[in-house]
């Protein structure tokens, strides 16, 4: 009864109502979709991170990780790997070196870490051979007699490997791709000119083309011209196991593109027999183990066993390699819920004006009701209830929108481009793809309530203080 | 009575309303103002950090450093030139460096690091080089024996928790430990004894000697007094290869340099390059580094340039971190907008109820003779001071947070501080003191009051008298 009487009483000024509601519904709208935002870098981050650079579980022997000492290999690589095999949960074990060293082509260099890892092995555990740009070659599949390296598209960047050329293929592919013939016919003057740097061929098109122009079409002149000429070879320069310097060419057999320049430009991968050869490690040795568990959500669980058995060894997960990534995903909710309060708290002021209105224009109503024996905490409970209905009633068309809008865009995306450069520098995504859990809607309808509950204090009071005697013979 | 009394007491008249309505403007600047102060001050520090220990405010570089950083790329020095370079009003003296690329070696530790060959003294006029060398240090055994000293002042758990930490000053020590002012002078010669770490700053003279970051010192685990070999490619593709001793340890606030940065003097550096009388870039020194006055300087040399050489402003040398704190900041500028809006909504509906309440008032004022012009003119007032009550409110809070926050900013400490250090910033969050961020969030209230007097002032102009008044 009390409950469709302050139902009804929501709507006996609708204007003031819809207007509140509205606000709700905005608030809780921008606050839904932004965090939809926010989280999905971080999701995208974390699913990165484990299935291209971590895996989920990693063992060496201590003091690897501090000080990266080629001698320093794992004391019984078949035992810990056995081990690791049989643990339940673990999908898939490999082996990998790592060793520091220097990256160069006969006009740059650069500081690398490079990785001697197991060709089949890490297909299993890693993404990585599936991130290969079309066209730069193979994971390791092409026959030859040199030593094969699988680099980062950034790193060939850095090492000019990958130049810009206006080719003939290149204009047909434009024309493909519907820019107007006029625009191309202007490029036409850059044909067979080599750029060795993205900013250098920014600059080759600067004069030629009007600024909306280059807005339009900079990425797909940029992605025509894209060139990579297979084959190329980059020598890596390295310490051997006595210390002393030691390295070959190794000829690119393919280039991957990650989210993550910092990996891009320091990880280059090896066959693991190549890399030992030329160190003089002897066969069979490892520096690390990579486990990859069955799903990511036992990692928790399936580490500390782990750790007992191993005890010798340092053994950790993804979140423990790299805490920011979990503090990250554990500070979402925080994050989310410190944001929707605020937002609340603001909508709680337009919602307490409107109730205190709503409760000091019905001072004659309020007082007669008490008069014939409404007694005072049904009052209370009445214009709590009206406050709630007014914020709920805007939340749930706020998640619901929100919710819609989620959706359409998770479908193709968020692409902020003009930070992807920031952004990737740190291994986050410029392309967003909005997503967010259940559970957020949960909190945020109990955030809600209890926006409606706290801003109702004021008012529901001052309508309690009313003396019903007076309150009837008032105006 | 004119028209500001009038609106002033009409105010007064419902106080309830006026107040929370004034107090949830007051909620939004207040929130506004602390937020973007930690935001611009944070971003402020960053920049900072990373061009008075690394870029500098102007560079000139090579015209093809720029795009490729390589040895290959750098310019003979011309000292003639560059001395009348130097004549520029706004520039106080031009510090050429020699930077590149290299492997370091100590013991069985290798790492990639950024070699940078200085001039020590001019350096230390650019970076303060001298005074960034590591005079205190937490080692285990420094701790062990502070803690067995036991000073009641002096807390376990923070010696603990800065274990390892290097200091280049008393004053972020008292700070970290918590020493209050009254107990520094009995605390610290005690961490004199124990705690205070031997090094030397570079000189020009030295050809087998360097510094190196405290971070990169950790990493490579030497010290000084420890060897280090580095190895690159030298000028032309020529092998360079050296053997130095560390004779120095400087912290740099910047993690991401100080993790992997060797300083050579500069002759050493050329030496070891095989590169006389080459440079890579050179940082020109101002004698004022207000963002316009820079630029300007940077127009006025490039003028003076004949040759293949280009300078460039810290925002070009740093585009990365430039990017990134745009796009923070954009994040930022998103929740504010999404929080005035929701004011914006609360302040309309405050409006709409108020006109609807004294619209019988407003038909009497009318009837009786008041010009509508006038009576849109006060109730114009009456909103305009409800705003301006809760900005200027809104401001004077702020006030105290904000600079407080600037003298003792935040310090992360834990995985919070781990994760700043790991993305290559200070684990440390000051304020911004008041700038013209401050107008902004006057000139956002003020758009969002003339949106509510407009509609306001329409609904008045529309007044029907007679039903107005029967209402």
């Amino acid at each position: 009864m009390i409950v469709e009487i302050a139902w009804k009483n929501v709507w006996r000024n609708k204007a003031r109502s819809l207007i509140v509601i509205a606000a709700v519904t905005i608030g809780v709208f921008a606050g839904v979709f932004t965090m939809a935002a926010i989280n999905s870098s971080v999701v995208q981050r974390i699913d990165a991170a484990v299935n291209e650079e971590l895996s989920h579980i990693q063992v060496n022997n201590k003091g690897f990780r501090s000080s990266g000492d080629i001698q320093n290999t794992l004391r019984d690589f078949a035992w810990v790997k056995a081990l690791l095999e049989i643990t339940p949960g673990v999908k898939e074990v490999t082996g990998r070196i790592l060793i520091k060293g220097i990256a160069s082509t006969s006009a740059k260099s650069a500081g690398v870490e490079i990785t001697g890892i197991d060709l089949e092995r890490e297909r299993q555990i890693f993404t990585l051979s599936e991130k290969l740009i079309p066209g730069t070659g193979t994971y390791f599949e092409s026959e030859t007699n040199f030593n094969t390296a699988f680099i980062g598209e950034k790193l060939a960047k850095e090492l000019n490997i990958i130049r810009y050329i206006i080719t003939d293929g290149a204009l047909a592919k434009l024309k493909e791709e519907g820019i107007p013939s006029e625009v191309i016919s202007r490029l036409e003057t850059l044909r067979g000119q080599r750029f060795v740097s993205d900013k250098k061929f920014s600059d080759s098109f600067e004069d030629l083309l009007t600024t909306s122009e280059k807005k339009k079409y900079s990425m797909k002149i940029k992605e025509a011209a894209w060139s990579f000429r297979e084959g190329s070879k980059i020598i890596l320069t390295f310490l051997d196991v006595n210390n002393m310097q030691t390295g070959a060419a190794f000829r690119i057999s393919g280039i991957y593109r990650t989210n993550n320049d910092m990996f891009e430009a320091m990880s280059v991968f090896v066959p693991v027999g190549e890399l030992r050869s030329l160190t003089g490690m002897s066969e069979g040795t490892f520096h690390r183990v990579i486990a990859r568990l069955d799903e990511n959500d036992i990692t928790d669980k399936v580490t500390p066993g782990i750790r007992k058995v191993l005890s010798g060894y340092e053994v950790l997960n993804w979140k423990e390699i790299q805490p920011d990534l979990a503090m990250m995903a554990d500070m979402m909710q925080q994050i989310y819920g410190i944001f929707m309060t605020i937002i609340l708290a603001a909508l709680a002021f337009g919602i307490v004006n409107t109730m205190l209105m709503a409760v000091l224009e019905r001072t004659r109503e309020l007082g007669m009701l008490q008069a014939i024996g409404m007694n005072r905490r049904r009052i209370f409970i009445m214009i709590m209830l009206e406050s709630i209905f007014l914020s709920i009633v805007g939340g749930i068309m706020g998640m619901a929108v929100g919710g819609a809008v989620i959706a359409a865009t998770a479908r193709n995306g968020i692409n902020l481009v003009k930070y992807s450069e920031g952004m990737e520098a740190f291994g986050y995504t410029a392309h967003l793809f909005p997503t967010i859990d259940a559970g957020f809607f949960l909190m945020t309808t109990i955030l809600i309530v209890i926006t409606g509950i706290l801003s109702s204090v004021y008012p529901a009071r001052k309508a309690l203080k009313l003396n019903p005697v007076e309150a009837i013979r008032g105006e | 009575m004119n028209n500001y009394q009038l609106a002033w007491r009409n105010l007064w008249r419902n106080r309830r309303r006026t107040l929370i309505t004034a107090a949830s403007v007051f909620f939004a600047v207040f929130f506004a103002l602390v937020m973007r102060s930690f935001q611009l001050g944070a971003y402020e520090r960053m920049f900072r950090n990373v061009i008075e220990s690394y870029t500098g405010y102007l560079q000139l570089q090579g015209s093809d450093y720029f795009d490729e950083a390589i040895l290959d790329n750098g310019f003979e020095i011309d000292t003639v030139f560059l001395e009348k370079l130097a004549t520029d009003r706004n520039v106080k003296t031009i510090v050429p460096r020699l930077e590149s690329f290299a492997l370091a070696a100590a013991g069985t530790s290798t790492q990639g690091v950024i070699v940078m060959g200085i001039d020590p003294e001019k350096e230390n006029r650019v970076t303060d080089m001298r005074n960034r060398l590591v005079r205190y240090r937490l080692t285990p055994k420094a701790v062990e024996a502070l803690k067995n000293e036991k000073i009641p002042s002096l807390s376990g758990d923070l010696l603990d928790i800065f274990i390892n930490e290097s200091y280049t000053g008393t004053g972020r020590l008292m700070i970290d430990l918590d020493i209050d002012e009254k107990d520094t002078s009995a605390i610290l010669p005690v961490i004199r004894r124990h705690a205070s770490f031997r090094n030397e700053y570079l000189s020009a003279a030295d050809t087998s000697s360097l510094l190196l970051g405290s971070g990169l010192s950790d990493f490579l685990n030497a010290g000084v007094g420890d060897t280090i070999v580095l190895m690159g490619q030298g000028y032309h593709g020529s092998t360079a290869a050296g053997k130095y001793m560390i004779k120095g340890i400087v912290r740099l606030p910047a993690p991401d340099i100080d993790n992997r940065i060797v300083y050579l003097p500069f002759s050493t550096a050329q030496a070891l390059y095989g590169a006389p009388d080459m440079a890579t870039s050179a940082v020109i020194l101002l004698h004022s580094n207000d963002d316009h006055e820079v630029i300007e300087t940077a127009g006025r040399l490039q003028e003076m340039i004949s040759g293949p050489l280009k300078v460039h402003t810290w925002k070009e040398l740093n585009a990365l971190l430039v990017n990134q704190l745009e796009a923070d900041n954009k994040s930022g500028m998103i929740m504010i907008a999404i929080l005035y809006l929701v004011i914006a909504f609360g302040v309309f509906g405050t409006v709409l109820m108020m006109m609807a309440e004294r619209r019988k008032e407003f038909g009497m004022l009318v009837s009786i003779g008041m010009k509508k012009g006038k009576l849109a003119g006060v109730v114009s007032l009456e909103m305009l001071f409800v705003g301006l009550l809760g900005v200027v409110s809104g401001i004077i809070a702020s006030l105290p947070v904000v600079i407080y926050g600037n003298v003792h900013p935040i310090r992360f400490t834990g995985e919070m501080g781990k994760m700043y250090t790991d993305y290559g910033f200070e684990p440390v969050m000051p304020t911004m003191l008041p700038d013209t961020y401050y107008l902004w969030q006057t000139v956002v209230v003020l758009i969002i009051l003339s949106v509510a007097i407009a509609f306001s002032i329409r609904k008045i102009f529309s007044i029907n008298v007679i039903s107005a008044m029967r209402s």
